[in-house]
């Protein structure tokens, strides 16, 4: 428990009458990377959703550092989710900013004490850290998708979260690029000490990131443990899942 | 709240309509006191009011300028002939000012005013919305609602009675061209009947007013935004929506506003 990052525990999430999520429990160590697979609208999102609080779950209790982030107030929930880095699919940059703006909007909201030359350096080394620093400058509208998700991910790292949570972060990119961002993800997460729960289900992603990995199935949590016995499992489901993301591949 | 839309092939229904009226009035609301709340709680984000005001300011100075010296212009050459008919076009400089001042100047400015900005706020916060920017924010610890919401707000409460001044001065300017133009008529004579005309405590409610229009357009445009879903066609819907709605709010709220002001002020 003391190592435990992460706890959710009987997690339940409806929509009307469709059961998305029900009595789903997963648990995340410190320093980790979770790699959590499913099949399109199998809830993984919603998961990620509910751990930040974006999304009320129906029942069920998730831990963060031992707080029950469902029982805090919004000022609570802020002070930690301040330790929360989120990339969200289509990297959800601030398209009225530039790049350079992006990032320096959650360091001057919570880290009022930097100078601005302080954080004109924090972000040129945040943006070194994702090979970027040539689009300082530029804005959202000018970036192609992958350097769209390198920049989101210079924003969610730049307040030096100790948890990250990864929505689709190498959907609709190619496998090369794909590759460049899974790398630079793990390198981060060496570099930063992070934590992470990724959402994907792109097999060269998770195989380079996962240090463990679950697979969400008709609501519930259908597979959990390494991510090689995921790949080589004989259920005939899995089997037939990761066929076709190879042959995607 | 889920409103049921229109789509291409489905026809909304009755009650379909009836819910759509009910659950906008509901949210609303909700939205309103959200804004009361919030606004006056800390940081005021007053760099970011300054911003959207300037902003807002400049992408209607044009169109504004343009309506008021037409309003103006036509306005006098309109009534020139019915008050030469009654021997009364030394009249027309105080007739015109004082319609421009009390009704005109400030509807006609805020109609403008919501159709420029009313739908850009919506399509704007709408984007933010679908893209997930405004989710993005909220991860990040930031209030969306007091950054993206509040200061919208109030910027355009703060712009509108300015650009109703201006509107009303143009408008005036307009009068004075069509004046020459059909009526002989010395500058200053024009300008001491305009003077005559108008007290002061004609400008008080018809700008004091234009409060109430610029906390619409921008309540129902960041609603409309804030709430938007379903892509692009949301977005779509939350700008045309928002025209609709802030258009027809103005014109109920300018009736109230009218007698409201008539039974304070009976003289006026």
């Amino acid at each position: 428990m003391a190592d435990t990052l992460v706890k959710v525990e009987n997690l339940s999430k409806n929509f009307d009458k469709l059961v998305v999520l029900h009595d789903v429990s997963v648990e995340v160590t410190r320093g980790e990377n979770l790699v959590v697979f499913g099949k399109s609208g199998s809830g993984k999102s919603v998961l990620l959703k509910c751990i930040i609080g974006l999304m009320k779950p129906d029942s069920g209790t998730i831990y963060i550092n031992s707080k029950n982030v469902l029982s805090l107030s919004l000022k609570e929930l802020n002070e930690v989710r301040k330790n929360i880095g989120f990339l969200f699919q289509g990297a959800a940059l601030y398209d009225s900013m530039t790049v350079r703006e992006n990032l320096e909007f959650p360091l001057k909201r919570h880290f009022t004490e930097m100078t601005p030359s302080q954080i004109e350096e924090k972000v040129k080394y945040t943006l070194d850290l994702v090979s970027l620093e040539e689009a300082i400058d530029k804005m959202p509208s000018e970036l192609s998708g992958g350097m769209k998700k390198r920049i989101g991910l210079a924003r969610s790292i730049i307040t030096d979260p100790a948890l990250m949570l990864y929505d689709e972060p190498t959907t609709g990119l190619d496998p090369i690029t794909t590759k460049e961002i899974s790398e630079l993800i793990l390198n981060l997460q060496k570099k930063l000490n992070m934590t992470s729960i990724v959402v994907t289900h792109d097999l060269i992603c998770a195989e380079i990131i996962a240090d463990r990995a679950i697979f969400l199935r008709d609501a519930v949590v259908a597979f959990e443990g390494d991510i090689k016995e995921l790949t080589k499992s004989d259920d005939p489901f899995l089997k037939n899942f990761f066929s076709h993301e190879i042959i995607k591949v | 709240m889920n409103l049921p839309r229109h789509r291409y092939g489905r026809r909304l229904t009755y009650g379909d309509y009836l819910y759509n009226f009910f659950a906008t009035l509901t949210g609303l609301t909700i939205f309103n006191l959200e804004f009361l709340k919030q606004g006056f709680l800390p940081p005021y984000e007053i760099g970011e009011i300054k911003k959207h005001m300037t902003e807002l300011g400049v992408k209607t100075m044009g169109i504004v300028s343009i309506t008021g010296l037409i309003i103006g212009l036509v306005l006098t050459m309109q009534s020139q002939p019915v008050m030469q008919r009654f021997g009364a076009t030394d009249f027309l400089p105080a007739m015109v000012s004082l319609s421009v001042v009390r009704e005109l100047g400030p509807v006609i400015t805020a109609l403008i005013f919501a159709g420029r900005v009313s739908s850009g706020i919506g399509a704007e916060l709408g984007s933010m919305r679908v893209t997930e920017q405004i989710d993005a924010m909220e991860v990040s610890a930031i209030n969306p609602f007091k950054y993206l919401v509040v200061t919208r707000v109030i910027a355009t409460m703060m712009i509108l009675p300015i650009l109703t001044v201006y509107v009303i001065f143009i408008a005036i300017t307009g009068a004075y061209i069509a004046i020459i133009i059909v009526e002989p008529m010395s500058f200053q004579y024009f300008q001491q009947s305009v003077v005559q005309a108008i007290e002061f405590g004609d400008f008080i409610p018809s700008v004091a007013k234009t409060f109430v229009f610029g906390y619409i357009v921008g309540i129902v445009g960041s609603y409309k935004g804030y709430s938007a879903e379903g892509g692009t066609e949301g977005v779509g819907q939350a700008s045309t929506t928002s025209v609709v709605l802030s258009s027809l709010l103005i014109l109920i709220f300018d009736s109230v506003l009218v007698k409201i002001t008539l039974m304070l002020w009976p003289t006026l």
